[in-house]
């Protein structure tokens, strides 16, 4: 069994819920770095490290993950109050593979081998992780990949290529979906690997966004040898592992505060622009308002579904539709009011809180990463309406 | 059909071939891609081949050395120069022309319509206005290209006269702010004190060269959308998930039908407002088309620019693939010579319903 102590000796599920939400509320206000608040781009490990060692050191790296693996422990209901505070104070998101995903994956279906080498490190800062799934002709259609892995004695030989893996430059290991039954249904011959960065024959090569950032790469496997110990799971039972992983990622993409960060900025723009006391502009806001209003209603139904411990279904894909879509409409009524600023490429005056072309190019891969909004509704109309087809 | 209308037609396929040597459609877009962020952010040779084609001095009459030809040939031409991406300040130069040619001095005027002389009008006061300025020292904003202007004019309000002013680039106060389409914006001081007097009342044609300003670019915005809506489909032909090419998806077929109509509505908005320009229309007449026109413009050009890059998924995200030069241009004219807003409010100001 395995066995790894959690740093932070408290257990925060005593306290009350106010109690808890202000004991975090002023550690983050005390030491979190004031240059990196609502930094305007996705930060790079050497720019977002000091606050990832700082949680590290606090022991609050991974609140969802058990006591016993070494986190947090929480409780749904106070990792919704957790993410809540790291939110409201505009903390900025870090490399967190290896805590959202890696860690619950070898939690669940890890060997003891796997979680006591691993968990560890990522607790640690010293393993930094990234996400190999999508392909160049598997995107939306991602059980359509072919990077192969070949059984060659002791190791998995992994040939092909992916894209769109986030920071992978900044990561030294990768979790990887491969196919190893060319044979089997598409969905049926997956496995999951984790992958050294290091290993001879990897080569990640950056692709510059319409932010003019590097935040996604291309990552190409040549002849790379892993060791066959890192395969998570049973081989070929990769798929439904990583489509569990993704249900995860479709509530956190369907959380309010895109939508409501760019709001807060959606006013002080119409202030600054002098579109705040033009009725047509009130109406636009009024409605905008009362789809942030109820999308947060929406969420915290589904919020409350875990807080009872229940697993979300499919229906959670209403939440990323509308919550990315709505990010998009407030960012169009950016641009609709910054006259000529629509075109600049920095914030507007040096402000950072006055930056509509910077957000309103941010909103759009919304619709795109995590599942693109069509497949989303193809999911609803088939998994929840049950329509034919 | 009568001659007129086919010396028209004809006009326009001419100049429609003739961008074609400049802002190729369907051209590689390396010569785009090269000028981005480099100062000025354009290419001076290819805006005096535009000067030597006859462009800059397309809406000026023959006999001040212009080509004499109407809005229906100028936004024939925005519209390719927008499906070729061409970053010259093409439009900002046709302003100036109109405004130069109807001066007392014009010695500008000729080195202008040669385009040998990049000269820019800086009237703007504030952002999001048709209204030239009231206050005659007020910095001027949003100077397109300003880091490649040779001189700038200077409309300033003088009672109920605007006088225009010509001040030299060199040694100017100019402030340079980067756009999303790798150009730039300048934010000049109106240091009068240097500049040279040119005309003493521009007042009635300054309005008017603004109008065909923001129809021009409603045009060049029909010319982004299209091309952009070319890619998009091309994609939609070839692009296979799911063992189909995804054209074959119903709710992808659809959009694309939606996105069609949208162009279409900009290409008839624009198209009739050149026509109703052309043919002399004045007044309250003509502002309500240019409003019209420009309003459907930013409106269904900026929603078809959005969802190509949608249509497109990931690879329409990246800057290595060319859907998103196009988005990337249309924010940044999307605003110049009026909002959606600006003109909507000004057709309703202006246009009144035949209620029954």
């Amino acid at each position: 069994m395995v066995s790894i102590a959690p740093k932070e000796t408290t257990d925060l599920n005593q306290m009350e819920d106010e109690a808890f939400r202000l004991h975090v509320r002023s550690w983050i206000e005390a030491n979190y770095p004031a240059e990196l608040r609502n930094p305007p781009k996705r930060l790079h490990w050497e720019e977002n490290k000091p606050w990832y060692f700082m949680l590290a050191e606090k022991g609050w790296l991974c609140p969802g993950w058990p006591r016993q693996f070494g986190g947090l422990g929480l409780s749904p209901a106070k990792q919704i109050i957790f993410t809540e505070e790291i939110e409201r104070h505009g903390c900025a998101r870090t490399n967190d593979h290896g805590i959202v995903m890696v860690g619950p994956l070898l939690i669940n279906h890890g060997t003891p081998e796997q979680q006591q080498e691993f968990l560890p490190k990522i607790l640690n800062g010293e393993h930094i992780w990234c996400q190999g799934y999508s392909e160049p002709n598997a995107g939306s259609d991602l059980a359509a990949l072919r990077t192969e892995a070949v059984l060659d004695g002791d190791h998995y030989v992994v040939n092909g290529q992916k894209i769109w893996t986030t920071l992978a430059m900044d990561a030294n290991w990768c979790f990887l979906l491969v196919r190893t039954d060319k044979n089997a249904k598409k969905q049926e011959g997956i496995s999951f690997l984790l992958v050294d960065m290091a290993t001879p024959g990897i080569t990640v090569k950056p692709i510059i966004n319409l932010e003019y950032h590097d935040e996604f790469c291309e990552v190409f496997f040549d002849n790379v040898r892993v060791p066959a110990k890192n395969l998570v799971g049973t081989p070929n039972r990769g798929w439904d592992m990583a489509k569990a992983l993704l249900s995860f990622e479709r509530i956190y993409l369907g959380s309010p505060r895109l939508s409501a960060y760019a709001f807060t900025r959606l006013r002080q723009l119409a202030e600054r622009m002098g579109a705040w006391e033009d009725p047509a502009f009130q109406e636009t806001y009024g409605r905008l308002r009362l789809d942030l209003e109820d999308l947060k209603s929406l969420y915290g139904a589904f919020v409350d579904k875990l807080r009872r411990g229940e697993t979300l279904g499919p229906d959670v894909s209403m939440l990323k539709v509308f919550q990315t879509e709505l990010f998009q409409r407030i960012t169009d009524t950016m641009l609709d009011i910054a006259g000529e600023n629509a075109g600049l490429l920095e914030p507007m005056e040096g402000n950072r809180n006055l930056n509509p072309t910077g957000l309103y190019i941010q909103a759009r891969p919304a619709t795109i990463y995590g599942g693109s909004n069509e497949i989303q509704r193809n999911i609803l109309s088939k998994n929840v309406l049950g329509l034919p087809g | 059909m009568s001659q007129a209308l086919d010396d028209r037609t004809e006009s326009i396929r001419m100049i429609r071939d003739s961008a074609g040597a400049v802002a190729p459609r369907g051209g590689d877009t390396k010569r785009v891609r090269a000028l981005r962020f480099q100062a000025p952010g354009f290419d001076r040779a290819v805006f005096a081949e535009m000067g030597a084609l006859g462009w800059i001095g397309l809406a000026v009459t023959e006999e001040a050395g212009g080509a004499g030809l109407g809005m229906s040939e100028a936004v024939a031409l925005a519209e390719e120069i927008g499906a070729g991406l061409a970053p010259e300040p093409l439009i900002p130069a046709m302003l100036s022309a109109r405004l130069l040619a109807a001066s007392e001095d014009k010695a500008l005027l000729g080195p202008l319509l040669e385009g040998g002389k990049v000269v820019l009008t800086a009237w703007q006061e504030k952002a999001d206005t048709l209204a030239v300025p009231g206050t005659p020292d007020a910095p001027r904003v949003f100077v397109p290209m300003a880091a490649g202007a040779d001189a700038f004019l200077l409309p300033v309000r003088e009672g109920n006269l605007i006088s225009l002013h010509v001040l030299e680039a060199a040694g100017a106060d100019l402030v340079l702010e980067k756009t999303m389409d790798g150009g730039n914006l300048g934010t000049l001081r109106a240091d009068l004190g240097r500049a040279t007097r040119v005309a003493d009342d521009i007042g009635a044609v300054i309005e008017q060269a603004l109008d065909e300003a923001a129809l021009v670019t409603a045009g060049h915005m029909l010319g982004l959308a299209e091309k952009a809506f070319e890619l998009t489909l091309a994609y939609l032909r070839t692009r296979q998930q799911f063992g189909r090419i995804i054209g074959t998806f119903q709710a992808l077929q659809h959009r694309a039908a939606d996105l069609k109509i949208h162009i279409a509505l900009i290409r008839a908005a624009v198209e009739s407002a050149a026509a109703t320009l052309d043919a002399g229309a004045t007044g309250a007449v003509r502002q309500a088309a240019v409003s019209k026109a420009k309003h459907r413009a930013i409106e269904s050009g900026m929603l078809v620019l959005r969802q190509c890059i949608q249509l497109h998924g990931g690879i329409g995200y990246t800057d290595e693939y060319d859907v998103g030069l196009y988005l990337r241009r249309g924010m940044v004219i999307m605003n110049q010579y009026g909002s959606a807003n600006l003109h909507r409010r000004r057709f309703m100001a202006l246009a009144p319903e035949d209620v029954e």
